[in-house]
Order: structure tokens, then sequence, then C-alpha cells
């Protein structure tokens, strides 16, 4: 599926008795933080005249973010954004962020699923 | 894991090492910060979290020697992490890793010209961290045998203790102790009794404070950079406590920190020149002596130590010349050019060369001579690098090179240009951003094309004995100035943190600090002989001597 990569097994790993929700605090704690960065962007995308700098410093943190639970597609998204930026297209930006939100949210509701029925599930995403 | 305290505020337990291992953790992202630091304690490292370089800062400070070592994320949101890189570095003295989810080649570099140990991407792997250590004991290694001091030498002396014993494959065999110790004695002739002495009482580490450093300064300006000798040094300071060792050592971290400040301001100033290439050794060379001058004007305040031998050159060769940074360069004063410019330049571009060693002492002699060939593959390492760029002003094929003085850019401004050969591959990118900020004068020089992976790999190490000229309090890099006084106070600090990984840093430095606008980057090209010499072994200088004159080096 290829939204998870094993930066998130390596989550996994580290989850033990001092730390038994390990990974889901993680997770929770990339959401709330990730809200912040994604209104960021939102935000720098609709002041005019765009600031192509600023955005990919953005989109830099949100991907480094988001590399922090293995999260596959959204960092592949992320890299487009930022390849946009370099071109200066910020209708190719608008679009991609598009993609971005988007694989965003459907990791999140897959990520939901898998804490609430159990490790099994995690195949699904790698 | 965490033998040493509570608090944080534990000492170092060598006898376990490298478990509770005390690392501070610098990152804005609070996700990762809550990850490292799960997967530090899973090494058995003694972790603190800091969200800001800022309190990280603080927090070094306020415990002194209450950390082995600091990981930091690149991209802070109050400090750019190179800055505190370089802050911890000429502070504190600790080893530093850089972490980023960038990996491109252009920043990694910037890490290690910036006095990184190590630059690792994210995501991070446990194996990655759990091997960090090794920087915390190599640094040991190096301060006992490089400081004569005895100070670490208890800790390294109980880790090796502890490898010895321990079954884990990981942990070093402290065989390197012995050689260090008595590399040690043999060279700075310690006699068994003070040796003793010192081995028994822990000797806190010096902190070079603003103020101490401003005193060890002034006395190296008072003295004169050829003359400056740590006693000499310590003499003037008037500091009863600080010992000679001290003094040493941190005189070797400046002559560093001048070289890679030089790096850093051509950096900036000019086109962005990464010598990749350039090793790091050789890289601080050049820049140093850049720097030096340049900091000496600025007071002192961000000196990168730069590598030996490069600054020294410079020194020497500044003195002679009394350079005017660049209006004289550009009157097209061959003589005078060369000298100041060898001084100049040489930082510029030498800086990064860093191929000080040799060069710096064959050079050194010649140096005073109008033409720098001396300097020759010092400058001429530089120029390498930047010689793209420059116009060919100077046509200087050969000689300029040796001289590793930029051949004098009467005409124009020295455009630190990436040297093209060099950067070509890496810093395409860089350069072409540079250009648009440097001030677009080409350096004339000729344009030689030396192939830069040679330089690299045939920079050769410092030449121990060379000592290198003391820098010319004088200096007349006034060039510098400018940039250099906004940046001041960090680099005092950087200065102190350098400790680590000068060389590597001072690539950076060559063009960009010295030449700014003002300064004529001297940064000539150089010439393919030049590059021969750097490769196999400059020693020479009699053979590097180019007519350089001759060849219509200097604009006339």
């Amino acid at each position: 599926m290829g939204y998870l990569d094993e930066q998130f097994i390596q989550l996994e790993d580290l989850q033990d008795d001092a730390n038994p929700n390990f990974v889901e605090e993680i997770v929770t704690l990339f959401y709330s933080d990730s809200t912040r960065l994604i209104r960021n962007i939102e935000t720098a995308l609709e002041k005019y005249p765009f600031d192509f700098c600023k955005l990919d410093d953005y989109m830099h943190q949100f991907k480094g973010s988001s590399s922090s639970i293995g999260a596959k597609r959204v960092k592949d998204e992320c890299s487009q954004f930022q390849e946009c930026c370099k071109a200066r297209n910020i209708e190719g930006c608008i679009g991609v962020f598009r993609q971005v939100k988007h694989e965003h949210a459907t990791l999140k509701r897959k990520l939901e699923t898998y804490f609430q029925m159990g490790s099994p599930e995690i195949n699904l995403l790698l | 894991m965490t033998e040493g305290g509570i608090n944080g505020f534990s000492s170092p337990r060598a006898d376990v090492f490298p478990a509770g291992l005390r690392v501070l953790v610098v990152d804005d992202d609070p996700t990762w910060l809550k990850i490292l630091e799960k997967m530090l304690k899973k090494c058995s490292y003694e972790v603190t979290t800091c969200g800001l370089a800022i309190e990280a800062l603080d927090l070094l400070r306020e415990r002194k020697d209450g950390f082995d070592i600091v990981i930091s994320d690149v991209n802070m949101p109050d400090m750019d992490g190179f800055k505190l890189l370089e802050h911890v570095g000429l502070e504190m003295d600790l080893p530093v890793i850089m972490m980023s989810v960038d990996g491109e080649t252009s920043r990694v570099m910037r890490g290690v010209q910036h006095g990184a140990c190590d630059y690792l991407l994210k995501p991070i792997r446990m194996k990655e961290l759990r091997n960090i250590w090794q920087h915390v004991y190599r640094k040991k290694i190096h301060e006992v045998r490089d400081t004569e001091s005895h100070d670490g030498l208890e800790e390294i002396l109980m880790m090796r203790n502890v490898s010895e014993q321990s079954d884990d494959g990981y942990l070093l065999c402290g065989g390197d102790m012995t050689p260090g110790k008595k590399r040690k004695d043999a060279e700075h002739k310690y006699d068994d009794k003070d040796f003793a002495d010192h081995s028994s009482i822990k000797k806190a580490r010096v902190v070079w404070t603003v103020d101490l450093h401003q005193k060890f300064v002034k006395a190296v300006n008072h003295i004169g950079f050829e003359k400056v000798g740590p006693k000499k040094i310590l003499d003037l300071m008037n500091v009863p406590w600080l010992t000679r060792e001290n003094v040493a050592s941190h005189l070797q971290k400046y002559r560093l920190y001048l070289t890679r400040l030089q790096k850093d301001d051509l950096k900036t100033s000019s086109s962005g020149l990464k010598h990749p290439d350039f090793s790091p050794r050789d890289a601080a060379g050049g820049d140093r002596t850049d720097h030096l001058k340049m900091q000496q004007n600025e007071a002192v305040n961000s000196y990168r130590p730069p590598s030996n031998l490069l600054l020294q050159n410079a020194n020497s060769r500044i003195h002679e010349v009394d350079l005017k940074g660049t209006a004289s360069l550009q009157k097209i004063e061959p003589k005078k050019v060369l000298t100041g410019f060898a001084a100049k330049s040489h930082k510029a571009s030498c800086s990064n060369v860093g191929m000080s060693h040799s060069f710096g002492s064959t050079q050194y002699s010649t140096y005073n001579s109008v033409l720098p060939t001396q300097y020759s593959w010092n400058e001429g390492f530089t120029e390498i690098q930047f010689k793209q760029e420059r116009n060919p002003q100077f046509q200087v094929e050969n000689g300029f090179a040796d001289l590793g003085l930029p051949p004098l850019q009467q005409h124009n401004q020295l455009n630190l240009q990436p040297l093209q050969p060099i950067a070509n591959g890496l810093f395409g990118k860089e350069r072409d951003k540079q250009a648009k900020s440097s001030s677009g004068t080409k350096s004339s020089f000729g344009s030689y094309s030396l192939p830069s992976q040679n330089l690299m790999p045939s920079f050769q190490p410092p030449d121990p004995s060379f000592q290198p000229p003391d820098p010319v309090t004088s200096s007349t890099w006034s060039l510098k100035d400018d940039q250099q006084t906004s940046t001041d106070n960090l680099e005092l600090t950087a200065f102190l943190l350098q400790g680590q990984n000068c060389p590597s840093t001072n690539l950076d430095m060559q063009n960009k600090g010295m030449l700014e606008d003002n300064d004529p980057g001297f940064i000539a090209e150089v010439p393919p002989n030049l590059y021969d010499a750097l490769r196999f072994d400059y020693e020479f200088p009699d053979s590097l001597e180019y007519p350089v004159i001759d060849q219509g080096l200097f604009i006339v």
C-alpha cells in the first residue's frame, strides 16, 4: 500500500513496557502538530505575491515531521510540492498541496483504525 | 542508563562508557524530539531535550560540563542550526551532530564546514544513534593529544578500561591512549613529574569566555601574529590560573577558526564556494590566514581557528604587504597586491584549501617575496576553487597558483566564485546562486582548470613542524570588517566551539569570507603546476616559484 515506511516499524520497536502506547502517542503528537504546519502553508498560499522560499521552508518542516512517523505517501507529495516551489509554479503548488492534505487525512483514518484493531492491520499500510 | 544523576547535572561516567552518555537533543519538531529521546534512552544515554536553539545554548552555558554531545536539527526557528553549531563548538567545545530531512550535499557540506562531527538524515535509525559515542571518544583522544592537557586522560583511560572489559563489540579497545600519550610526551616534552602531577588532578576544562578570549586576541595582536607563541600570549594575558597548554590549544583553535571564518565570509559574500573536495584539514589552513586578518581587524570576535599553515602564510604576507584590502589590490601594484593578496586573498582562497601544511611552511619563507609563490598551493588551492569565475585578468598561469595569492585582481573584484572544477558537479547550484550575490567582479585569474577532484586527495595534513606565522595583528583585512561585525559575537563563540573539525569548515571560508566586494578576491586560479605541486607534495616552494610576475599576474 505504501502508506507507511519502515520508520513506522522502528517506532513500534521503540514501544516497550516503559512506554506501552508509544506509537499511538507519537502519531497523536504528529497529527496535532501538523495542523499548525498545514495552516502555515495554507496562509502562505493565499498571500500574494507568493513567497516560494517561505512555502518551501514550511513544506520542508512538514516533510520532516511526516518522516517521523514514516508517512511515505505524504512525504512524496511534500517533495513534489517542493519541486513546484523551485519552479515557482504556484498552481502546481496549490494542486499538490491538495494531494498532501488528502494523503495526510487518509493516513490519519487508517491509523485510527489500526490503533483500534491492533497489529495485523499494519500490513495493509506498509 | 543514567548513572550520573537525576537532574541532569551529572558528571560523565567513564567507567560505564558509553552508557550514560549525556546527550542534548535540539529540535523544534516535537514529534521528532520525543522519538529521539526515546531512541537515545534505549541506547542507555542520558537525554535532555530542547525545542529551541537559544534554550539549548542557555542550558549548555548553565551546565558547563553537563553534556557530552549535542544533536541538533539544522532548521530551527530561532537560530540557524549552523550558527548554534558554531556556538557550541566555540563556547563548549562539544561534538555536535546535525540532523535534517534534507540530505542535499551542499547542506551536508555546510554542516561539516561549520564543524559538525556528523550529519544524520531523517528518518534516523537506532543504529546511527547507538554509535554517536564515538565522536565523544574521538574528541577526547584528540584533545589529549593536541592540547597537552591531561584533563581528558583520566576519562579516556577509564573509557579504555571499560572497553577492554566489555564484551560489547562496539566498544573500542583503548589502545589509543598510549600512543597518544607517548606522542604527547615526546612532542611536548612533559617530564614525568609533570605528567604524574597532572594526571592525578583532574583539571577543570578551561572555558574560553568572551572576556578571556578578548584578552587572548589582544595579546596575540600585540605580539604580532608571526611571533605569537603560547608562552608570550600567556604572559601578556596575565591570567594567573591559565596555563600555557590552555593557551596553546586555544591558539590552535583560533587559527582554524579564523580560517574557517574567512571561508564563511567568502561564501556568504561571494558565490558559495563549496569545496567538497577539499579535505577538511586543508581547507582549514587557508581560511585561517584570511580570517586571521579579518578577525584582527574586527576585533577578534569571530575568529576561526585557522589551520596553521595558511593562516600563517597569509599573515606574514599581510604584514608585508600592508594590504589594504581591495583598494590596494585593485590598484594593481603587483607587488603590493601580491603580498596583500597573499595575505588576503589567500585567506579567501586559501582558507579553503587548507593545504597549508606543507605549503605553509615552505611557502612561508618565500612569503615575503613579492611573488606569492610561497603561498602557492595554499593559495592556489583556494584559487582553484575560485578561479572559474574570475576574469582572466591575470593571466597567471603558473606562478600564480603557487603564490597562492590570488592574483591581484587589480581590475576586478575577486569574485570568489566557486571553483569550477571542483564545484561543478556539486555546487553548480550554489555557484549560480552565489554568482548573483557576489560582487560581480571576476577575479582575474586565469583559468586554471585544476581538477578539483584531485585536489582533494592531495591535501596533506598540515605539517606539524610548520610554525605558522603569527597572524598579523594589524591585519588589513578590513574587508571583512563589515561582514564580521555583525557576526562577531557569534564568531567569537563559534571560535570557541571550533574545537571540532576546523579543517572541514574552512573550505567554505575561502571565497566567501575573504573577498567581499571590497576584496578583490584573490582567488588565483591555481595553475596546473601548482596543482601538481599540491598534489604531490608541495614542499617545495622552489619548484613552485613561478615567474608570476612575468606572466603578468599583476595587472599593471
